[in-house]
């Protein structure tokens, strides 16, 4: 398929409305997923589902890490931040992250935000008795980062509690999942930045999956989508790259070589989804030394349910936040009850902050 | 936390530089970029304080338009619901 006329042919978002509303099957509902905040912020306040044909169905997937972030992790963070002896870091939307016992914010004692992870060299300098404790969570785009302040070289004081996630692999699980029954992929841009538009080829090649790397411009996006109908319609599902200001095929190899520098894949914890082999990344036994785990020897803790939250069935894409009965009620993103709720990556939020601009309530 | 920005690199002292988007600095690890593929004057694409990728300065402009129009229509949409 030749990208390069269609964007010729196509270059602005009422076009490709046009060529979407023209080439879409209408004998059939057809789900795309994205697993991207971003990509969610923006079909959801550019209004893109109300204006695309009712039968193409825009799925937002785990595409939060806030949302999927284990509860355990996040209950181990609480405890260390209540240590005398300990300042616990991490980006402002975790401090709000609920979990059965509250959250960093209104359980936890000694913890400071940081926007990026070389602040934290300055936190640790000044206090040379503390242990600092940096609770490191995300996908690829913050786990690239971690690493290459590792790289830097971090004050002995300084340990991480990892809770790093793997996105290629979570949709590999999403995609055998007949229930939700996905027909493509918008594949997210700045994760493939750092493993590569290729780190998606098995979805078309091995699960006959149009899958796209897009940007979160809502006319990439746009552009996206209609590639993907195009490979429906001519049943020739490809990985497709729309993004390539930004992603390149192979990735970014020091980025991928730093981050196996100093991780390696393991099963993890995805909060509502459950454990998923090799889907996320701890610590290599050489630099046990960095690991917060180790260090404070933290314990496994069990998952609690929040009560009515419905926020497992909306990262898999089996339910919408609307239909969550606490949505904009009992749960707001001032009183977030679940963890899709806080931070602006999470679906409820993004479809709470839509939906009150749209009612003017 | 996942949204990535543009900005520019104005000096480096690797592998941290300085980089301005929209008149602020910020310090920028470069340590996800070879030392020989950066040099002052070049875009990034930052994430949580870290460049993931030089872009050109096309990409960095079309990235900020997009940016500029995703937040003017959160603003809108806001405000018109806190109206
Ligand atoms: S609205 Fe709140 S309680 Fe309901 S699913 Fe979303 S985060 Fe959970």
């Amino acid at each position: 398929m030749d990208i390069e006329k269609i964007i010729k042919a196509y270059d602005n978002p009422d076009k490709l409305i046009n060529l979407i509303k023209e080439i879409t099957p209408t004998d059939r509902k057809i789900k795309i997923m994205n697993v991207c905040g971003s990509h969610e912020h923006t079909i959801t306040f550019s209004g893109m589902r109300s204006i695309l044909p009712d039968n193409i169905e825009l799925i937002p997937g785990p595409g939060c890490p806030v949302c999927v972030c284990s509860e355990s992790d996040i209950i181990n963070a609480i405890n260390l931040s209540k240590r005398e002896d300990t300042i616990l870091v991490t980006y402002g939307d975790m401090l709000r992250v609920p979990t059965g016992i509250g959250s960093i914010r209104t359980e936890g004692k000694n913890y400071k935000m940081v926007s990026a992870p070389h602040e934290i060299t300055k936190i640790a300098q000044q206090n040379p008795d503390k242990n600092v404790v940096f609770f490191s969570i995300g996908f690829e785009t913050t786990t690239a980062p971690t690493a290459a302040f590792l790289e830097i070289g971090v004050p002995k004081n300084v340990t991480v509690l990892t809770s790093q996630k793997l996105t290629p692999e979570i949709m590999d699980i999403l995609v055998e999942d007949t229930e939700i029954g996905i027909d493509a992929f918008i594949a997210p841009g700045h994760v493939s930045a750092i493993v590569g538009a290729n780190a998606w080829k098995k979805f078309p090649e091995k699960h006959k999956i149009p899958t796209v790397v897009a940007g979160f411009e809502p006319e990439n996006l746009l552009l996206a989508i209609a590639v993907i109908i195009l490979q429906l319609v001519n049943k020739k599902p490809s990985l497709e790259n729309v993004y390539r200001g930004v992603v390149k095929n192979e990735g970014n190899r020091k980025a991928l070589e730093l981050i196996y520098k100093y991780f390696e894949k393991t099963d993890v914890n995805w909060r509502g989804i459950g454990y998923i082999p090799n889907s996320g990344l701890d610590f290599k036994e050489e630099f046990g030394i960095l690991d917060a785990r180790k260090r404070f020897e933290l314990p496994q803790i069990e998952e609690k349910k929040i009560r009515d939250c419905i926020c497992d069935k909306i990262i898999l894409g089996k339910a919408y936040p609307s239909e969550c009965k606490l949505f904009g009620k009992a749960c707001t993103p001032g009183n977030p009850k679940g963890p899709c709720m806080v931070s602006g990556e999470g679906a409820c939020n993004i479809w709470y902050r839509a939906r009150k601009s749209q009612q003017g309530v | 936390m996942c949204v990535g920005v543009p900005m520019k690199i104005t000096e480096i002292n690797y592998p941290m530089a300085v980089a301005e988007a929209k008149g602020v600095k910020r310090n920028v690890n470069l340590m996800l970029i070879p030392e020989d593929e950066i040099k002052v004057g070049d875009f990034v694409m930052v994430h949580v304080g870290s460049a993931i990728e030089v872009i050109s300065e096309k990409a960095a402009d079309e990235i900020w338009e997009a940016l500029d129009e995703v937040l003017a229509l959160m603003d809108e949409r806001e405000e018109s619901g806190n109206a």
